[in-house]
C-alpha cells in the first residue's frame, strides 16, 4: 500500500534502535523492561536455577523458615521448596495472562471489527451481549462459571477469557467506528476495495495501538484476578503451581509460616508492577490520549 | 430526552433478562442443590422426592417458564437454605454493602483525586515516581491478601480495629480501607493520565502564559475538566466494587450481599443466586443510566438522540 | 471534552457530588444505628461467650437442621432424648432416663420428670409423640423423615413413659433417639410451628434471645434448666466463614471459642496468651476409597491392598499431621465402642506392595490413578491428598493426578459415581458400625464408594435387623475383618478435632462435635 498509515495518537515505530532511544528516556518504563526481562528469564531457567522440583518435597523437611540451608525462601507444608515453587510457578502465572489476552484479544477483536464495521442486526445483538457482560462484577462472573466448569488450568483461562473478552469488543468497536468515517477509508471503499480488503488494510493497522496496550496492561490484572478466583477455591489444581495459588494456600499460615504467602505476594507484585510500567510506557510514547 | 430515557430503561430490561436467563441456564447445567440440603444418610429415594418437589425433575424449559413467570412478578422463589423469599433476603443485606461500598467509593475518591493531581503536576518527579509505585502496587495486591494483613497488624497485633462484623464504626474501618485500596489506585492512575491530557490543552498554556498563579490553573482549569471522565469511571467502577464486596465482605465477615452470593453460589441456592443476579444487573445497569444523565446534565453540549 | 466546561456545568458537577456524599452518609448513619442490638440498660457482668463457627444456622426449628453447624447450635436450647457420655460415648440418659427393648420391635422409654420448656410448659410423653409425629408427617418435609420411617406406633401409657413400635427389628433406633429434640407440644397446637421457627422454646440449658442472619445467634442461661442453670449467662454463636479470619478474632480476644485449628498454628495459638488449643479424638474418620464400580485395576482386591501398603501412613501422621490424628486399622476408628480390637493396621511395606502388583499383572510404574479431593473441609485435606499422591509416586511410580472440588461438587461427584478412582472423604460423626460400613461399602448406599461382592452384602444384610448386643457385635466384627481383607479403602485415620478456646473460659470439646457451652466455665 502506498497510502501512509493514519495516526490516532504517535505513529508506531518498530525501529528497534528508536524504541530503545524512547525506552531510555522513560526511567520508568526502562525499570518496567529489566523487571518484565528478569521474570521471563527466571521462569525460562527455572530448571537450572534451583534442583527442587515444583511439586514433591521431603516432608519431614517441612515448614523450614526462609534462610534454611539449602532452601533460601523456606519450604512449605509438604517439604516443597518455595523459591522452586515460585519459579515454576512464574510459567503458569504468566502463561495465564498471557493466554488469555491473546485469546480474549482476538476474539474481542474479530467481534469488535464485525460489529462496528458491518453495524446492524449484528453490531445491536454484540452490543448487548457485551452490555449484558459488563453489567456483571467480574468476580461474581468468573466465579459462576468456574462453578460450573472446576477449576483447573484451562478452565481458568476459559472462565478469564469469558469474563475480559467484552473488553475488547467494545475497545476495537469504538475504534472502528472512528476510523471508518475518515476520507481515504470512504475513498478506498468508493475505490472499490472489499470490506475484507478495508478492514485488514485499514481498520486493523489503527486498532492494534490499543490492543497492545490495553493488552499488556490487562496480563498484569489477569494475574492478580488468578490469585482472587484461587482464594474462592477455584484456582489451576496440583501438581501445577501458581502464585496465585501459593497465595491462597498459604493464607492459612500467615500468622505462623509468613513466607508461604509473603514471597510469592512480592513476586506477584513486582511482576503486575513491572507489566504495568512497560505498559504505560508503551501507551505513553504510542497513544497518550489512551484511558486505560 | 425522553425518547432516549425509555430506550435506555428498555435497554436496561432486555440486559437485566438476558443476563438472568444466562445466569439460569449456566446453573441448570451443573447439576441440582439437592444432595447439599440432605443428611448423609439420605437414600436414593428420598433425593428423588426432593428434587420432584423443588421441581428439578421437569424438562429445563419448564423450569425456565415458570422461573421467567415468577421473576416477571418480583418473584424468585425461597431460598433453598433459609427457606424464605431470595429477594427480601437479598435486600436485606443491601444495607450492609450499599454502606461498604458507599464509604469505600468516598475514601478512594478523597485519595485518589489529590494523588493524582500531584502526581501530574510534578510528572516525572520523585513525588510522581513514587505515586506510580504505591498506585501500581495497590492494584497488583490481591484484596484477600490485603485484608488478611490487615487483620493481622492492626487487629491482633495492635489490637485497634476488630476483626470483623458489623455494626461499630471501628468494625467498618478496615473493610472500608481493603476494598477502597484498588479503586483508588485506578481512581489515582486515571485522574493523573487525565489531568496530564488537560494540562497539555491550550487553554491551560494560556492561562499559564497569562501569568496566572500554578495553583489556579491546576484547580480551576485543570481539575475541573478532569472530574468528567472520573465522574464516569465512578459509574463504571461500581461494578468492580461489588465485585470486591465478595472478597472483602468474606474475609471480614461482613453480612452483606456479596458474601450472601458467594455462599448461595457454592451451595448452589438457585432461588437466591438469581435474585443476586437479577440485583446486581439491574443496579449496575441503573447506575451506568445515571451517569450518563448526570454526564449530559453537567456538560449540556452532550445531546442524545 | 477538552474545552472549558461552562460555569453552570461545574457547579452542578460539584452539587453532584455532594449529594452523593451527603446520601452516603445519611445512609450509613440510618443504618448503623439500626443495626446496634436492642440491648439491655444494665451492663452484664461478663462479657457474652462468643463461639465462632464457619456458617450461620440454616433454621431455628429442631427437626428440620440438615448440617452439624446448624446442630451444634440449636442443641444448645433443646435437649435430646439420648445422649452419648462425653467419655465412653456409649449411649446415656438425657431427656429419657432409661429405655428397654420389650421385644424385637417394641421399645419403652421413661422420661425425666419435672421438666419444663422455656415458655413453662411442661415436658411430657406427648412432647415426643408430637415431635415424632411432626417427622413423620410427609407434607412437613422433614429430612429426619427416612431416619425414623421404621417408626409404626407410638404409644404414651402416661405422661413419662413412651413405647416406640417399628415396623421390623430396628436396633439403630436407640441412635435415632439421639438427635431426637422434642418440641413443646402445646405452643405447636396454638401457635403453630411458625412461631416455634421464629422463636424457638425447648428444654435445653439456653433460651432464645435473637437472631440476626449472617451476623449472630444470641441466647441466654435457662435458669430453670433441669441439670442445674449453666455458668456461662450470655452465649453468642458467630458465622466467620474464612477460617483466617476466625483464628485472628480468637487471638485478638473477640470470639471464645473456634473449630478446627490447622495442626500448623497449635503452637502459635498456644503461645499468644490470649487462648489456647483443646484437642479430642473425633469421631470422625477420614479414608481414600478405592472406587470398584467401574473394572479397572482397583478392581482387583490386590492392587486395592497394594495400595495400603505403599503410602506411609505413620509418616504422613507424624510430619503432614503433626500427630494430631489416629491411625486407624479397618473402617472404624479406636473410640468407636463397636470397633474389632483385632486388627492392625497394613504396615508400611513396599517391597510386598511391589510383590502383590506383580501378582496382578499390573506395572505401577505405567499406571495412572485419580483422586478427588475436597478443600478445607476436613483437616489438611488439600495436602493429605498431595502427601498420599505423593508416596505412591516415590514408592511405587504411581501417577496420581489430583483434582480438587468445592464441596457441593465433590459430594455431588461421589453420589453420580463420578470421581476419579479415588476420593477423599470424612465420615462421622461415626460411632457405630453399621452407619458407617452399612451406608459405606454397599453399592446403592448414596455416598458409598465401594461394591461390595455378595459374600459381604450377605453379611451386612443379615447383620442389619440383629438386636442382641452380643451377636451383633460379632456379626459386625466379622464384616469389619472382611472389609479389612478387601480394603475397601486406604485407612487412614481417625482426625483429632483441635478447638481454639480462650483463656477466660474452661471448655471441654467432643468428639461427636456437639458444642455443649452449658458445660463450660469461666476461669477464674
Amino acid at each position: 500500500m502506498s497510502e501512509p498509515l493514519p495516526a490516532t495518537g504517535g505513529a508506531i515505530t518498530r525501529a528497534p534502535s528508536r524504541i530503545w532511544r524512547r525506552l531510555s528516556r522513560h526511567q520508568a518504563g526502562l525499570v518496567g523492561f529489566v523487571i518484565v526481562l528478569v521474570i521471563l528469564l527466571a521462569s525460562l531457567l527455572a530448571g537450572i536455577l534451583t534442583p527442587y522440583p515444583p511439586d514433591v518435597g521431603d516432608m519431614v523437611q517441612n515448614l523450614l523458615p526462609p534462610g534454611s540451608p539449602g532452601h533460601l525462601l523456606g519450604t512449605d507444608q509438604l517439604g516443597r521448596d518455595v523459591l522452586a515453587r515460585i519459579l515454576y510457578g512464574s510459567r503458569i502465572s504468566l502463561a495465564i495472562g498471557v493466554y488469555t489476552v491473546v485469546v480474549a484479544g482476538a476474539l474481542g477483536t474479530v467481534v469488535g471489527l464485525l460489529s462496528g464495521f458491518w453495524g446492524g442486526w449484528l453490531d445491536t445483538a454484540a452490543m448487548r451481549l457485551v452490555d449484558v457482560q459488563l453489567s456483571f462484577p467480574f468476580i461474581l462472573l468468573a466465579l459462576v462459571i468456574s462453578a460450573i466448569l472446576g477449576g483447573g488450568f484451562r478452565n481458568l483461562i476459559i472462565t478469564l477469557v469469558i469474563s475480559t473478552w467484552v473488553m475488547y469488543a467494545r475497545l476495537v468497536r469504538g475504534e472502528v467506528l472512528a476510523v471508518k468515517e475518515k476520507e481515504y477509508v470512504e475513498a478506498a471503499r468508493a475505490g472499490g476495495s472489499t470490506d475484507w480488503h478495508i478492514i485488514f488494510r485499514h481498520v486493523l493497522p489503527n486498532v492494534s495501538t490499543p490492543i497492545i496496550i490495553v493488552s499488556s496492561l490487562q496480563i498484569a490484572q489477569l494475574i492478580v484476578a488468578e490469585a482472587a478466583i484461587s482464594f474462592l477455591g477455584f484456582g489451576v489444581q496440583p501438581p501445577d503451581v501458581s502464585w496465585g495459588l501459593m497465595l491462597a494456600d498459604g493464607r492459612d499460615y500467615m500468622m505462623n509460616a509468613w513466607w508461604l504467602a509473603t514471597f510469592p505476594g512480592i513476586a506477584l507484585a513486582i511482576a503486575a508492577l513491572g507489566i504495568n510500567l512497560v505498559g504505560d510506557w508503551l501507551r505513553d510514547i504510542w497513544d497518550p490520549r489512551l484511558k486505560v | 430526552m425522553t425518547r432516549y430515557l425509555a430506550r435506555r430503561l428498555l435497554e436496561t430490561i432486555v440486559v437485566v433478562f438476558l443476563s438472568l436467563t444466562a445466569v439460569f441456564l449456566m446453573l441448570h447445567l451443573t447439576g441440582d442443590p439437592v444432595k447439599l440440603f440432605l443428611p448423609t444418610d439420605a437414600l436414593p429415594a428420598q433425593i428423588a422426592e426432593v428434587r420432584h418437589r423443588l421441581g428439578f425433575d421437569q424438562p429445563i424449559w419448564l423450569q425456565y417458564l415458570r422461573f421467567v413467570a415468577g421473576a416477571a412478578r418480583g418473584d424468585f422463589g425461597e431460598s433453598l437454605r433459609y427457606g424464605v423469599p431470595a429477594l427480601k433476603l437479598l435486600l436485606e443485606r443491601f444495607p450492609a454493602t450499599l454502606e461498604l461500598t458507599g464509604w469505600a467509593m468516598l475514601v478512594s475518591l478523597l485519595t485518589a483525586i489529590p494523588v493524582g493531581v500531584i502526581s501530574a503536576a510534578r510528572r516525572n518527579s520523585l513525588t510522581d515516581y513514587v505515586g506510580i509505585i504505591i498506585t501500581v502496587t495497590g492494584q497488583a495486591v490481591p484484596g484477600f491478601w490485603l485484608g488478611i494483613m490487615g487483620i493481622i497488624l492492626f487487629s491482633v497485633r495492635l489490637g485497634w480495629f476488630p476483626t470483623g462484623g458489623r455494626g461499630t464504626w471501628e468494625q467498618l474501618v478496615l473493610p472500608t480501607l481493603t476494598l477502597a485500596a484498588y479503586t483508588a489506585a485506578r481512581f489515582a492512575r486515571i485522574t493523573r493520565s487525565t489531568m496530564l491530557d488537560v494540562l497539555s490543552q491550550d487553554y491551560v498554556r494560556t492561562g499559564r502564559a497569562k501569568g496566572l498563579a500554578e495553583r489556579y490553573v491546576l484547580y480551576k482549569h485543570a481539575l475541573k475538566n478532569a472530574l468528567i471522565p472520573i465522574l464516569t469511571l465512578v459509574g463504571l467502577q461500581l461494578g468492580q466494587l461489588l465485585g470486591g464486596a465478595v472478597v472483602t465482605e468474606t474475609v471480614f465477615s461482613w453480612p452483606g450481599v456479596g458474601r450472601l452470593l458467594v455462599q448461595a453460589l457454592l451451595n448452589r441456592d438457585f432461588p437466591l443466586v438469581l435474585a443476586g443476579v437479577f440485583w446486581v444487573s439491574l443496579l449496575i445497569s441503573l447506575t451506568n443510566l445515571l451517569v450518563d444523565l448526570a454526564y449530559a446534565w453537567v456538560n449540556p453540549q452532550i445531546h442524545y438522540g | 471534552m477538552n474545552e472549558l466546561i461552562p460555569r453552570r456545568g461545574t457547579v452542578r458537577l460539584l452539587a453532584l457530588l455532594l449529594m452523593a456524599v451527603l446520601l452516603l452518609a445519611a445512609g450509613c448513619g440510618g443504618s448503623s444505628t439500626s443495626s446496634k442490638a436492642p440491648g439491655g440498660t444494665a451492663a452484664p457482668a461478663e462479657k457474652p461467650v462468643v463461639v465462632a463457627l464457619g456458617a450461620d444456622t440454616r433454621t431455628l426449628l429442631p427437626m428440620k437442621i440438615v448440617d452439624m453447624t446448624t446442630y451444634q447450635q440449636i442443641r444448645n436450647i433443646y435437649d435430646t432424648l439420648l445422649t452419648r457420655d462425653p467419655k465412653t460415648y456409649a449411649l446415656a440418659p438425657e431427656l429419657a432416663t432409661s429405655w428397654r427393648a420389650l421385644d424385637d420391635k417394641t421399645w419403652e422409654f421413661k422420661l425425666r420428670q419435672g421438666v419444663k420448656f422455656h415458655n413453662g410448659e411442661p415436658f411430657t410423653s406427648e412432647s415426643v409423640k408430637v415431635t415424632i409425629e411432626k417427622i413423620l408427617d410427609k407434607s412437613w418435609q422433614s429430612h429426619y423423615y427416612t431416619r425414623f420411617e421404621m417408626i409404626d406406633k407410638i404409644e404414651t401409657p402416661d405422661d413419662y413413659t413412651v413405647i416406640l413400635h417399628t415396623k421390623q427389628p430396628s436396633p439403630i433406633l436407640l441412635l435415632r433417639m439421639q438427635g431426637l429434640l422434642p418440641m413443646p407440644p402445646k405452643l405447636l397446637k396454638e401457635k403453630g410451628i411458625d412461631e416455634l421457627a421464629k422463636h424457638p422454646i425447648g428444654v435445653g440449658p439456653y433460651k432464645f434471645v435473637s437472631w440476626t442472619k449472617d451476623e449472630k445467634l444470641e441466647l441466654e442461661a435457662n435458669p430453670d434448666y433441669w441439670a442445674g442453670k449453666p455458668l456461662i449467662e450470655k452465649l453468642v454463636f458467630r458465622p466467620i466463614p474464612e477460617f483466617s479470619s476466625r483464628l485472628s478474632a480468637l487471638l485478638a480476644g473477640e470470639v471464645d471459642v473456634i473449630q478446627n485449628i490447622p495442626v500448623s498454628a497449635v503452637e502459635q495459638v498456644n503461645s499468644s496468651g490470649k487462648a489456647r488449643v483443646e484437642s479430642v479424638p473425633s469421631s470422625r474418620v477420614n479414608y481414600i476409597a478405592l472406587t470398584n464400580f467401574k473394572p479397572g485395576p482397583l478392581s482387583d482386591r490386590r492392587i486395592r491392598q497394594a495400595l495400603n501398603y505403599g503410602v506411609d501412613v505413620d509418616g504422613i501422621i507424624k510430619y503432614v499431621m503433626k500427630g494430631h490424628a489416629y491411625r486407624m486399622a479397618g473402617a472404624l476408628s479406636n473410640i468407636n465402642p463397636e470397633v474389632n480390637k483385632d486388627l492392625k493396621p497394613y504396615p508400611f511395606d513396599v517391597a510386598k506392595a511391589k510383590a502383590l502388583f506383580q501378582e496382578a499383572g499390573v506395572d505401577p510404574t505405567k499406571l495412572t490413578l485419580t483422586m478427588d479431593s475436597p478443600q478445607g473441609r476436613y483437616p489438611m485435606d488439600k495436602e493429605v491428598a498431595q502427601a498420599i499422591a505423593a508416596e505412591l509416586k516415590k514408592n511405587l511410580g504411581i501417577e496420581v493426578k489430583i483434582t480438587y472440588n468445592e464441596w457441593g461438587t465433590h459430594l455431588d461427584k461421589i453420589v453420580k459415581r463420578q470421581t476419579g478412582n479415588m476420593f477423599l472423604l470424612g465420615w462421622g460423626p461415626a460411632l457405630d458400625a453399621e452407619g458407617t460400613i452399612g451406608d459405606l461399602a454397599v453399592k446403592d448406599r448414596t455416598y458409598s464408594g465401594f461394591a461390595a461382592d455378595p459374600e459381604l452384602q450377605k453379611m451386612i444384610d443379615n447383620a442389619r435387623p440383629i438386636v442382641d448386643p452380643v451377636k451383633r457385635k460379632a456379626a459386625w466384627d466379622a464384616i469389619q475383618k472382611k472389609v479389612y481383607d478387601e480394603a475397601m479403602w486406604i485407612f487412614l485415620w481417625q482426625q483429632e478435632d483441635l478447638y481454639g478456646v480462650s483463656n477466660r473460659i474452661n471448655f471441654t470439646p467432643r468428639a461427636d462435635e456437639e458444642i455443649e457451652m452449658w458445660r463450660a466455665t469461666y476461669r477464674k
